[in-house]
């Protein structure tokens, strides 16, 4: 009798878990290979060509003209996503499908600018942002 | 049939029913290699790049010099459905190619890369 009532208790921990984590979506979107500090840190203004830089990183996404030289651009992108809807709760008692979702999108937009002369020496690089890498978390408050 | 039995069968059905999917897209044609190694830096001319990969994707000026773009895009998702718990993971790779060309019209460099050669279908989030 003991042991029926225990393991009935653990499936209905089981259960509860499950529908409470119901309906959670964990997304994750990723763009090219994210750059850090860390991997343009070899490149040294003055001195590093692009073609130096395009054997190490990858060709970049964009090059484009300015009056002074030309910028190429690394774009890449991480998206994290998540969402709970804890309407999912209410669904064995109720005939609608009640739904109270919160959620949360975390943007990782970020781009590595490289600014060349006109004998494609680099001469300026930076990051466009440098965001931190946004955590999984659906609260949306 | 007692309780447990039922709500073991409920939960058994839950984790069976379990599922996944894969979905691919892409954009823009493949950019062979073997188009790539035929053109020859300070050789080559503006119109047989053009016979060996066509029209470019984008047309650029810069530091003086015609600019021919070439890309393709590759997206791979990956979905794991538990049905209580959902993953999916969508990566995106491009493949670039681009042939800067003189004032005379002669290739004056290559650059390329294959990024896509290492996309893979993943649907776990987390990590790298």
């Amino acid at each position: 009798m003991r042991s029926y009532s225990s393991r009935a208790c653990l499936i209905v921990l089981l259960l509860t878990l499950c529908m409470t984590t119901a309906a959670c979506n964990v997304i994750r979107i990723k763009l090219n290979t994210p750059l850090n500090q860390d991997d343009v840190a070899f490149i040294e203004p003055g001195k590093t060509t692009l073609t130096d830089v395009v054997a190490k990183l990858g060709v970049p996404d964009s090059i484009t003209d300015s009056y002074l030289g030309v910028v190429a651009t690394y774009r890449f992108l991480d998206m994290k996503y998540s969402r709970v809807n804890f309407g999912y709760l209410l669904k064995p008692w109720t005939p609608v499908d009640p739904d109270l979702i919160i959620s949360r999108t975390g943007f990782g937009i970020d781009a590595f600018e490289l600014y060349c002369d006109s004998n494609w020496v680099v001469t300026h690089q930076s990051f466009l942002r440098q965001l931190s890498g946004p955590l999984f978390n659906p609260y949306p408050f | 049939m007692s309780v447990g039995r039922v709500l073991s069968i409920a939960l058994l059905g839950l984790l069976m029913t379990q599922g996944c999917a894969f979905s691919r897209g892409t954009l823009g044609d493949e950019i062979r290699a073997d188009a790539i190694t035929a053109i020859k830096k300070g050789s080559s001319t503006k119109a047989e790049v053009l016979a060996l990969l066509g029209a470019p994707d984008r047309l650029l000026q810069v530091n003086g010099r015609d600019v021919f773009q070439y890309y393709r895009y590759d997206a791979k998702a990956g979905s794991l459905l538990l049905i209580v718990v959902n993953f999916s993971r969508l990566s995106v790779k491009s493949d670039d190619l681009f042939v800067i060309l003189n004032r005379e019209g002669i290739v004056e460099e290559v650059i390329s890369s294959k990024r896509t050669d290492g996309l893979e279908f993943r649907f776990w989030p987390f990590g790298e």
